[in-house]
């Protein structure tokens, strides 16, 4: 009975964080070397792991970020296997190098405790989006992983003349050395981005790359339906 | 991936690989528990005729080096390279065991496998537990036979006696031979087996031939030079602590089997832990977890070279994105991937319409205005339903479009006509034109089918939810009036409705009432996607 899905089962482990298909993450978690990750992200563990929702240092962290529905991360300690997924979207294993990248909230899983990070509010946007954009940056030496509805795309920056504009809903990481800026299109009956009237787009440039996934959609499924 | 075996399963070995030469490797611990892992190279009779073939810690190879013991590694107890096509033609059969060695039954085995790896890929796994034996003593695993090919059995039949046992069930000649009491306990420490019998044993060659992810050796001091390096006596498994080996028992209990070798990646575990130097656990693992207790992931902020060797991809965020880089361009349209496309609007120097919102990006200097349909085009949009909400692109860039990740195909037109239905476009050139076209029949609701014909010199890029199928027109060629993407336009459609009154009559039936038939010349096709709008 179990031949045909006998392919799914999980590879061994290489390194802590790995693409279980595209779709979802594997952790292999360890004691005293834990995990933030998005409340409901996790599908399914092996074990020993236990889970702190709101721990008092995210909420130190991200205070701001919080709005009354609660913490955004949970911690994950202990010793096992972690799956996490986020609706289906593609997940996408970023091994950090004492490099950093500036990663939007909605497509943040996971990453490891001991890196550095910030929750800041996207600097000039806050006017023109409803809700703002929350910009998660991380920097240190470990892992992280984003997702993107659907497989993203990496382009450079062109590093001066042009600066790239990106639609903030397609948005999904950044480096973080980038400036970045709100762009509104005041032409009467221009009609970029999502829905109409508002067209707004974000600048980015200098040196580095920006990641933007193929769908405008950047509605926070894991907040939303809980 | 893996195949996984259960007991009595058989399989030809070409069905599970190409490949001939193959690394056979078997895991099995307990608490306490040494064990004996050997070869039986048997001959049509299944006997043991001639005693070059029984390859085990001391006799690590078999004449012509077709059957080899290659010793632990890469978490297996022990391991074994396999040539098929140079075994000789009078071995018919492999008989995989293991035996205790000293105090123990094979109920108190942990959970553990026999596998087979070809070209560092695990090809087919037999997993087994404790639990599937009793008091025996010896187990044999598994087998390989010749039966016109090559196949592979897993076996998993206990054995009360023990190894001396096993080879007498075997016909091999304990006594005679002046093998080595295998099941001797662990007496002689230090010692090794009866001497002089061991072939005099050159390295054999590394395993270099797909041994599942044999990585360079890792700068650390490994307290192992090589897996291969023994002498004479052999003793294939390198000390996972200071602590003296045994010789005469060469497959030593093994509770942390991926403290030794750190290099490769651990199947039955979680990863391993990255400390170059092996005392990764305390002692006593509990005995259900007896190969695989530590969940032992790399640990935190290691330094980076210790990075487990599995994780091919150099550290860094440009490296780990480096997959999804954009593709180098040339040209005015480019497929980024399934989802993406890239139009450069300096080439070609003409604007491009596009659906509102689907930018995701651009760089350089592009303008985006609104693209109305004109008065005409909006009664017939309204009245049709066949309306894009569109936007002109114009100015020199390149700009990405995308659309919640559907997938997009880009369709160059060269003089030709496509259908498409209105909201599966998703940007083309302004060169094109497009006008709504109209197709009759009964039973549709509203009257007629409307769809958009483009035609003209540019290209086009359609949007699919789903992977979808493009069917050549035949005869007898249908699509459902959702489902359906694009044709082309040289193709004719035929509305050919399956009106059954009493089905139709009931409420919430949704049944396939309305199909388009389509006919044409050879060459033309269809467009389907799995998903009906």
């Amino acid at each position: 009975m179990n031949q045909p899905l006998a392919g799914y089962a999980p590879a061994p482990v290489t390194a802590r964080m790995e693409n279980h298909g595209d779709h979802m993450l594997k952790v292999a978690l360890q004691t005293g070397n834990d995990l933030f990750a998005r409340v409901g992200s996790m599908v399914a563990y092996e074990g020993f792991v236990q889970y702190e929702p709101n721990p008092p240092a995210v909420r130190q962290i991200a205070k701001d970020w919080m709005t009354g529905e609660g913490a955004p991360l949970m911690k994950c300690s202990g010793d096992g296997l972690l799956y996490l997924a986020d609706y289906g979207a593609d997940v996408v294993v970023i091994q950090l190098d004492g490099d950093g990248i500036s990663v939007n909230a909605t497509n943040l899983l996971a990453f490891d405790a001991q890196l550095t990070w910030g929750v800041e509010r996207v600097k000039g946007l806050a006017k023109f989006a409803g809700q703002g954009l929350w910009n998660t940056k991380i920097s240190g030496q470990g892992w992280v992983a984003l997702t993107s509805r659907g497989k993203p795309i990496v382009v450079d920056c062109g590093g001066g003349e042009d600066e790239t504009y990106v639609d903030p809903d397609a948005l999904v990481a950044w480096s973080p050395n980038l400036k970045v800026k709100g762009k509104r299109s005041f032409k009467a009956g221009s009609l970029i981005g999502r829905g109409s009237g508002e067209a707004y787009q974000m600048a980015f440039s200098g040196q580095g790359i920006v990641v933007v996934q193929p769908s405008e959609d950047s509605t926070d499924r894991l907040r939303v339906r809980g | 991936m893996a195949r996984e075996f259960q007991r009595g399963h058989k399989a030809r070995i070409s069905d599970l690989t190409a490949g001939t030469d193959l690394y056979v490797g078997v895991q099995i611990s307990g608490p306490g528990l040494t064990f004996d892992i050997s070869c039986f190279g048997l001959d049509a009779d299944e006997r043991l005729s001639d005693d070059r073939y029984f390859i085990f810690y001391n006799q690590p190879k078999s004449p012509e080096e077709s059957i080899q013991l290659l010793g632990a590694q890469a978490g297996d107890t022990e391991s074994f390279r396999v040539t098929l096509e140079r075994i000789p033609p009078q071995i018919q059969k492999l008989s995989f065991t293991a035996t205790l060695d000293g105090a123990g039954q094979m109920s108190q085995i942990g959970p553990g496998y026999l596998r087979i790896v070809a070209g560092g890929e695990e090809v087919a796994r037999y997993p087994f537990d404790g639990s599937e034996f009793s008091t025996e003593r010896a187990v044999m695993l598994g087998d390989f036979y010749l039966k016109d090919v090559w196949r592979f059995a897993a076996v998993g039949q206990g054995f009360d006696g023990g190894l001396d046992a096993l080879l007498k069930n075997f016909g091999g000649e304990v006594a005679e031979e002046e093998t080595p009491e295998p099941a001797q306990p662990a007496a002689d420490p230090g010692t090794g087996a009866v001497p002089g019998f061991a072939p005099p044993a050159p390295a054999p060659q590394p395993p270099a031939f797909g041994v599942p992810a044999a990585p360079p050796a890792p700068p650390a001091p490994a307290p192992r030079p090589a897996a291969q390096g023994f002498a004479p006596p052999p003793a294939p498994t390198p000390p996972p602590a200071p602590a003296p080996v045994p010789h005469g028992q060469p497959v030593q209990q093994q509770p942390y089997p991926q403290a030794p070798d750190q290099t490769a990646p651990l199947p039955p575990g979680y990863g391993r832990p990255q400390v170059p130097h092996p005392a990764p656990a305390p002692q006593s693992p509990p005995p259900g977890h007896g190969g695989q207790a530590p969940y032992g992931a790399p640990q935190g902020a290691v330094p980076p070279q210790t990075i487990p060797q599995g994780a091919p991809q150099p550290a860094g965020v440009g490296a780990a994105l480096q997959k999804f880089r954009e593709t180098p361009t040339g040209q005015r349209w480019t497929q980024q991937n399934d989802k993406l496309v890239r139009v450069d609007l300096g080439l070609g120097d003409q604007p491009v319409l596009a659906r509102q919102g689907s930018m995701v990006l651009y760089q350089g200097k592009v303008d985006f205005s609104y693209k109305g349909a004109g008065f005409a085009g909006r009664i017939v949009g309204n009245a049709t339903g066949q309306e894009m909400q569109l936007m002109r692109c114009t100015g020199k860039g390149q700009v990405f479009f995308a659309d919640s990740s559907t997938m997009l195909h880009p369709i160059e037109l060269q003089g030709d006509a496509v259908c498409v239905s209105a909201e599966n476009v998703l940007a083309f050139d302004e060169s094109l034109q497009y006008e709504v076209r109209r197709i009759e029949g009964h039973g549709i609701p509203g009257g007629a089918l409307f769809t958009m014909q483009f035609q003209g010199t540019g290209t086009l890029v359609l949007k699919t939810h789903g992977t979808p199928v493009v069917l050549p027109v035949t005869p007898t060629t249908f699509a459902d009036c959702n489902a359906v993407v694009a044709w082309s336009a040289a193709a004719q459609v035929i509305v050919s409705s399956q009106v059954r009154m009493r089905r139709n009559s009931y409420p919430g039936d949704t049944g396939e009432s309305v199909n388009l038939q389509f006919r044409g010349a050879p060459g033309n096709f269809i467009v389907v996607q799995p998903y009906e709008i």
